[in-house]
């Protein structure tokens, strides 16, 4: 009992000191995007491709997010200390041959820390064993890959919300199986700490940005056709990588899901996060999902690549010397009675960053609920000890004082 | 158990001529006498097989009724609430009944048709691929199910109260615990083996099985036939006359059931609501917090009533020894409310957890429902317990409302959170409890 006693009073205090901290983080930034910064013509992108910049200006610093469809999506990264610092593009340059330095965030001397994220593939294969698991899939099992390069873009008409800072993306391959499908990237940039009210309400602050990831109404190849998404992040070779993944008691926020993972890159000699990909390993189902319509997720593990990714952000931005990592999310769950034909939807949500992830906290509801509802009859055997023990005193002097 | 204590009973007024006539009869056949208690006790315990058998008929069969059917989740669930809701007033009815119109012996055998009459109903339905007729069939079940539990209560009380009681009721459990479970494990398997002798699956597979599933019902039949006959016969030899005290039962006494049974219904409520509720929504909770797999979550879940089956009765006997029914129903709380707050609060293996919550339910469920029999005059006892079976219905389906929404917004810890805030509720009764008995 009191072990107890003392976890949960340690809980209750951890959790509303973080709590505290949690809704204390007034950090902000200033964001503001734009769409494809300085082309004019004669320079023009193809018909669907775009590059949206979001600026983050913080108090002596500034973040670039950079998103974009042209080859395989990509989402850059850029910290620099300076409030100074800006998106620098040779448009011809980039468009055409997308060679190294095209894009520049200058001054070069203030940035401090970059990397990419880049979705490259769309796995499907026959969940003929219903594992869900494609390390545990035959390869004859799997179709050939979607190549996310090969995507055709539909125009940003009517998707950009500039108060929001949000952008969707929706693409599609040639093939028959898109002909009403699509998958789609929703990109948002946050000002400050908070949570999106749809799940899986990942806690996000200044320093992140999220892609929610979705795919609707492919006509899967098979019955019981399952998908998993490969993306690969691209950083500086001082830093390397790994993948952890935490648990929770805490599931307020994300219902049935108690763990998250997060990929950090950290430079080689200290263990301190600079950068951060973090989720939740659970995926949706519908559109608008309730709590049946979650599914497990299962992430690879990490390997190591050779091949600079498809994309021509990260090949305009960065050198040569770079560290590539890639892995697998897979959606589902051993004996999933529920495959991908019954709903064609799913979506996945990232959070991407800088500095340490985000962690989440009790919220004050649930401390007060705790500390009331065993406050009460902790008080009550308390009190009722005392009058008990008060009361035997009295009336066992009174039965002892005529023997006295 | 001392020898001169059961002489005492059926038997308030000796009467000169029953030494008599006990002088003739074989222990098995005296009355009076344990063994034939004993023999009593059994027909009482397979009395409620058939209904707990068949109620969860549609779970084991879930993927088989649905396909067949050709259902989606959201209608299939409709089978339990045609049994649920209306025995939210039913089983109150069902135990005013028992009282004062059919008398118990001809109420258990009423009952138990109309188990029967609704499991085949239920059967037909599948037969005859009417899904409204299966829905049908589960009312009049339910209209007969929850009654009979309250009959098989009083039965108990009225042969063993002041003896084995606490120990009777675990035993019950334990029985109702046995029907379900060899039902999950053997009524998919009957299924399976009509499948292989008809060739394929449909609704004429289905209907047969459930059509099988009623013979059990058949048989809970025939033991209300011979309970009813033994009782009889006890009351001709004891000269004891059934339920009648020449007291008028009124459906308005409910408001004069005294302050202690209501605390009794709270606990009862607050109780099963932290339990039921959490093992219908548990199988997630365990795969995704503790990485089990489906089956070992299924394997888990089910654990607290395979505890329940054999603990019920050892612990019964232990009350039964000891007495101070409150006293054990306060333990079972608290080690209730310790094995959510180790689910909640705590990474340890839920084994040990799930394992307490089974042992606790145990202890709770054999020490809380004679104290009813404690409380009540016996002439009301049908009533009392019907009304406690209506308000734990009326309590459960709201509150698996209230779980299941509260699950869907906030998570499995506010879900847990919630059910120690009832625990601790109950906690605060249960010292009432105490106080007002104390007075």
């Amino acid at each position: 009992m009191w072990t107890f006693r003392e976890s949960l009073i340690c809980s209750l205090l951890f959790g509303s000191a973080f709590g505290f901290l949690g809704n204390g983080d007034t950090f902000r930034r200033k964001v503001s995007l734009e769409l494809n910064p300085g082309l004019k013509p004669p320079s023009s992108l193809p018909p669907g491709a775009v590059l949206v910049h979001a600026r983050g200006l913080g108090l002596n610093d500034t973040l670039h997010f950079l998103l974009c469809n042209r080859g395989a999506p990509a989402l850059l990264l850029v910290h620099t200390n300076s409030t100074e610092s800006a998106v620098r593009l040779d448009w011809p340059e980039f468009i055409n041959r997308s060679s190294s330095g095209s894009l520049r965030v200058e001054p070069e001397s203030s940035v401090t820390y970059s990397s990419a994220l880049v979705f490259t593939r769309l796995w499907e294969y026959d969940d003929v064993n219903n594992t869900a698991d494609p390390q545990k899939t035959a390869e004859s099992s799997f179709y050939p890959p979607y190549e996310l390069q090969n995507f055709i873009w539909s125009d940003l008409n009517g998707t950009v919300n500039q108060s929001d800072h949000m952008i969707t993306l929706c693409g599609r391959e040639k093939s028959e199986s898109f002909l009403n499908g699509s998958l789609c990237l929703k990109f948002s940039v946050f000002e400050s700490a908070g949570r999106e009210q749809a799940w899986p309400s990942l806690l996000h602050n200044g320093n992140s940005s999220q892609l929610r990831v979705w795919l609707e109404g492919v006509t899967p190849r098979g019955n019981d056709s399952r998908f998993a998404l490969e993306f690969q992040s691209v950083g500086d070779s001082g830093f390397q990588g790994r993948v952890d993944v935490r648990s929770s008691i805490d599931d307020e926020y994300t219902p049935s899901i108690f763990k998250v993972s997060q990929w950090v890159s950290f430079p080689l000699n200290s263990s301190g996060a600079w950068g951060f990909s973090q989720w939740k390993p659970v995926a949706y189902r519908k559109p608008e999902p309730v709590f049946e319509d979650a599914t497990p997720c299962r992430h690879s593990p990490l390997v190591s690549v050779s091949r600079v990714p498809p994309s021509a952000l990260v090949r305009a931005y960065f050198r040569d010397d770079l560290q590539i990592h890639g892995l697998n999310i897979s959606f589902g769950i051993d004996k999933d009675p529920v495959f991908y034909s019954d709903t064609r939807y799913v979506s996945w949500t990232v959070l991407i960053g800088m500095g340490e992830p985000p962690a989440d906290a009790f919220s004050t509801l649930i401390i007060i609920i705790i500390a009331v509802g065993l406050g009460t009859p902790l008080a009550i055997i308390i009190v009722g000890g005392v009058f008990v023990w008060v009361r035997k005193r009295v009336t066992h002097g009174s039965v002892y004082e005529p023997i006295n | 158990m001392a020898d001169g204590e059961e002489y005492q009973s059926l038997v308030d007024d000796e009467d000169d001529g029953d030494d008599d006539v006990s002088r003739h009869l074989s222990p098995l056949c005296d009355p009076r006498h344990l063994l034939h208690r004993v023999l009593v006790l059994l027909f009482m315990c397979f009395l409620g097989f058939g209904s707990y058998f068949c109620y969860d008929n549609p779970a084991a069969l879930q993927t088989q009724v649905i396909q067949d059917m050709s259902l989606n989740t959201a209608s299939f669930m409709q089978l339990y609430a045609w049994y649920s809701w209306p025995n939210v007033i039913l089983c109150f009815l069902g135990g005013f009944l028992l009282d004062r119109v059919f008398g118990i012996r001809l109420g258990t055998i009423i009952f138990s048709l109309f188990v029967l009459l609704g499991q085949i109903i239920f059967a037909a339905g599948a037969l005859a691929n009417h899904f409204w007729l299966m829905n049908l069939g589960r009312f009049v079940f339910g209209i007969g199910g929850e009654s009979l539990a309250v009959a098989q209560n009083t039965y108990a009380v009225n042969w063993f109260k002041g003896k084995e009681l606490n120990l009777v009721f675990g035993l019950q459990l334990s029985m109702a615990r046995l029907g379900s479970t060899v039902n999950m494990n053997v009524i998919g398997w009957v299924y399976g083996r009509i499948q292989a002798m008809t060739g394929s699956a449909g609704h004429t597979t289905l209907g047969i099985t459930l059509m099988i599933a009623a013979s059990t019902c058949l048989f809970s039949l025939i033991c209300a036939l011979v309970l009813g006959f033994l009782d009889r016969r006890a009351e001709k030899i004891l000269k004891k006359e059934q339920g009648k005290t020449g007291e008028v039962i009124k459906l308005t006494d409910v408001k004069d059931f005294p302050f202690s049974l209501w605390l009794i219904f709270i606990v009862c409520v607050a109780y099963y609501v932290a339990i039921f509720p959490f093992i219908g929504l548990g199988q997630v909770f365990f795969i995704e917090k503790f990485s089990f797999t489906t089956v070992q979550a299924r394997a888990i879940n089910s654990v607290v009533y395979i505890i329940s089956a054999p603990a019920s009765p050892l612990l019964g006997f232990l009350v039964d020894k000891t007495g101070r029914n409150i006293l054990w129903v306060m333990l079972a709380v608290v080690t209730t409310l310790l094995s959510h707050m180790m689910l909640a609060f705590t990474f340890w293996n839920p084994w040990i957890a799930m394992c307490l919550l089974g042992l606790s339910y145990s202890l709770l469920a054999c020490a809380l429902w004679p104290m009813v029999a404690f409380v009540v005059p016996e002439h009301q006892l049908g009533t009392a317990y019907g009304f406690m079976q209506s308000i734990q219905n009326l309590g459960l389906a709201i509150m698996s409302m209230a779980a299941g929404s509260i699950l869907d917004n906030k998570g499995y810890l506010f879900l847990e959170v919630f059910f120690i805030a009832c625990l601790c509720c109950e906690y605060i009764d249960n010292i009432s409890c105490l106080t007002s008995r104390r007075r």
